[in-house]
């Protein structure tokens, strides 16, 4: 038997292979629509961008699980977005929209310009997780606050970071990836929101013997926190 | 057989543990001494800060050309923050206040000011030059203690915090504490370095505070200057706290009494729902609100936000202008300012948040204006060709206007607000009404989420 070859198949079958692997290989974030089960870069790209802004994903592995849809779900429902744990067009530009960076007039890029609220959210999250919004952003405030106080530091590290200042800081729960919600609250306070009262200290009165911490002049109860002078 | 096996495979066992504790202890041990560098490091390098402050402080003093002066008075400033920065470094057992700190701000703070204005061509006062040499009299006893602590932590093995109280001590067998003692008066040789400067602390605590003006003099309003006067009870507070909600979408609502806040801005705080509300204890407005309830996906754009936001303001019997929004994805944040004869009042700043499911507020913050909002007399200002002419001539100006804008230190100034570009970047520059002097510049960022003032 006679075994024809014909050139011109063989080229178009590897083409067509070809362009299809790239596609997944190469595929960039929003080319499809992204949900449970979907697998590639793409999604390292969308775990990426959702650790990012706070919605924590434990492993970014490419695969798109439940943590990941979890996160999707959060994402959406934080920014008015319909509800439906699928990464689509909406979602996705919405994310690539936050996670840019800042621009001056003429567009040259300046980086995200968050540095100090990023490290302020982390504090939130570990001093006040479980907290009401509120106390959270009252929280990122007392930090804010000591700023302009004699008696502190003046950056918001050395604050953040000044000895025996921050129990979070001494077990280290200062280290864990900030939520949405804590990253919300820090952008707040700096835009100059103080829930507080222009409290410099805040402490668990159900948790704290502290004698010091006790004789400070006492503002407001915020969920479990008590704010002071 | 089976013995000499056991015995073997325990042997084993043992050596590895041995190993492992052995390579534990030495990782430890070496973490011990990077955290002991740290903490040398930060300490001598506080020394020699604070020793190099002592000796600029003096010159800044002595020197009488304004450029000698401008010099010294900067590096004072900047000693100051390197020492403050250095202090906030060294280990402490707990929390508080420290008069150190406290001192190294104000010290840094004034001679910044009084730099600026010298280098502006202005004088420092006799008044001034008393307070400078009263910050360097304090500074000398501070300086000297350090350098003691330094020179003892080489030969004593001073620690650097007070070791834990034993069982005995805590049982009260042991007399009393360094840092009580240290109050008292009658100064014990302290064991640690932070015992040590507790004592300064203490010794400095007991001085007078030094008066000067600057950015850091004084904590935030002392007192709000805008509430209306006398005072509103209990009941008073509920009814405004329902009539503020009942205006913000909750129809036939009872607020639940949460408890009083004491602060300079005291309040009555109620509960709604997830509705969070104060109330002043003076003048009983609302001064601030948030709604904590989960926000549905959007159904308005941010245009139709923007006029809600306006109709609620109406509503709210406040009439400002809008100056600025920030975009939070479920909700905006929209800023809006007083206005007075055209000028922008920028302390007397009200917040309001508009939900994008339905277009309700879900947060209001008036604090700032009722922290700072007082009846004020403009001084006269220069005409507006005259200040455009003090901007650099290749400065494209886009907007400008009157506005009165806060500086550091609680200070408000009258200026001419210039929005323009200048070699591809766009800023915001103030330029004092009255004399034209430039008073502030910000640069304009654009963010994911909105326009940032830098």
């Amino acid at each position: 038997m006679k075994v024809r070859i014909r050139p011109w198949g063989v080229l178009v079958i590897g083409l067509i292979f070809s362009i299809a692997l790239s596609g997944i290989a190469y595929g960039a974030l929003g080319d499809r629509l992204l949900g449970k089960g979907s697998k590639g870069q793409e999604v390292i790209d969308l775990q990426q961008k959702l650790e990012q802004l706070g919605y924590v994903i434990e492993k970014k592995d490419g695969k798109f699980g439940s943590k990941t849809e979890a996160a999707i779900r959060l994402f959406q429902k934080e920014r008015g977005l319909r509800v439906d744990g699928l990464a689509g067009t909406e979602t996705i530009n919405e994310l690539r929209l936050l996670t840019g960076q800042s621009t001056n007039t003429t567009g040259k890029a300046v980086g995200n310009k968050n540095v100090d609220t990023n490290l302020l959210a982390r504090c939130v999250n570990a001093e006040a997780r479980g907290e009401p919004y509120v106390g959270q952003v009252a929280v990122a405030a007392v930090i804010l606050n000591r700023i302009t106080d004699p008696a502190f530091p003046k950056t918001i590290a050395d604050i953040i970071y000044q000895p025996r200042a921050f129990s979070s800081v001494d077990d280290g729960q200062i280290n864990l990836p900030p939520s949405a919600s804590a990253s919300r609250a820090a952008q707040e306070a700096v835009n100059g929101s103080d829930p507080s009262g222009g409290a410099v200290f805040f402490f668990n009165p159900d948790k704290t013997s502290n004698k010091y911490i006790w004789s400070r002049p006492q503002i407001k109860k915020i969920g479990n926190h008590m704010f002071t002078k | 057989m089976h013995r000499k096996f056991w015995i073997g495979a325990l042997t084993v066992a043992l050596l590895i543990s041995l190993g492992w504790g052995f390579n534990e202890y030495r990782l430890a041990g070496d973490y011990r001494l990077d955290a002991e560098n740290n903490n040398q490091r930060a300490f001598n390098d506080f020394a020699s800060h604070l020793d190099q402050l002592e000796t600029d402080l003096a010159k800044g003093d002595v020197a009488s050309n304004p450029t000698q002066k401008i010099l010294y008075l900067s590096q004072v400033s900047s000693k100051s923050d390197a020492a403050l920065k250095d202090f906030a470094q060294i280990p402490a057992e707990q929390i508080g206040l420290s008069y150190i700190g406290q001192f190294l701000v104000q010290t840094g703070d004034f001679s910044r000011t009084l730099t600026q204005r010298v280098a502006g061509g202005g004088k420092v006062s006799a008044e001034e030059e008393k307070t400078l040499r009263d910050m360097h009299e304090r500074l000398m006893p501070v300086n000297q203690k350090v350098q003691d602590l330094i020179v003892r932590m080489g030969t004593e093995n001073l620690v650097w915090t007070d070791p834990k109280p034993t069982i005995r001590k805590r049982l009260g067998f042991n007399g009393t504490q360094i840092a009580e003692a240290a109050a008292d008066g009658n100064v014990a040789p302290s064991k640690s370095v932070r015992s040590g400067l507790d004592q300064l602390d203490v010794s400095l605590q007991k001085l007078p505070p030094i008066s000067y003006t600057g950015e850091y003099d004084t904590r935030v309003v002392a007192k709000p200057l805008g509430l209306p006067t006398g005072k509103v009870t209990r009941d008073q507070a509920q009814v405004t706290a329902r009539d503020f909600l009942s205006k913000v979408g909750f129809t036939n609502n009872t607020p639940v009494f949460a408890g009083d806040s004491q602060s300079a801005l005291s309040t009555y705080t109620w509960n709604y729902k997830q509705a969070y509300l104060e109330v002043s204890h003076q003048g009983g407005v609302v001064t601030f609100y948030r709604d904590q309830r989960s926000i549905e996906p959007r159904k308005l754009s941010k245009e139709q936000a923007t006029s809600k936001a306006k109709v609620i303001m109406q509503s709210l019997a406040w009439q400002m202008v809008l100056t600025s929004s920030e975009d939070f994805g479920a909700y905006i944040q929209f800023d809006f300012i007083a206005e007075k004869e055209g000028v922008r009042i920028y302390p007397d700043k009200v917040r309001l948040m508009i939900a994008l499911d339905n277009g309700q507020a879900v947060g209001f913050d008036a604090v700032p204006y009722y922290s700072f909002h007082h009846s004020r007399t403009l001084p006269a200002q220069m005409p507006m060709d005259l200040a455009v002419g003090k901007l650099r001539t290749d400065f494209q100006v886009s907007e400008r206007r009157l506005a009165v804008i806060a500086k550091s230190g609680n200070k408000e100034v009258y200026s001419y607000e210039f929005r323009g570009k200048y070699q591809g970047e766009e800023y915001l520059i103030y330029l004092n009404a009255a004399t034209g002097a430039e008073e502030k510049i910000q640069r304009i960022l654009k963010t994911p989420r909105g326009e940032f003032l830098q």
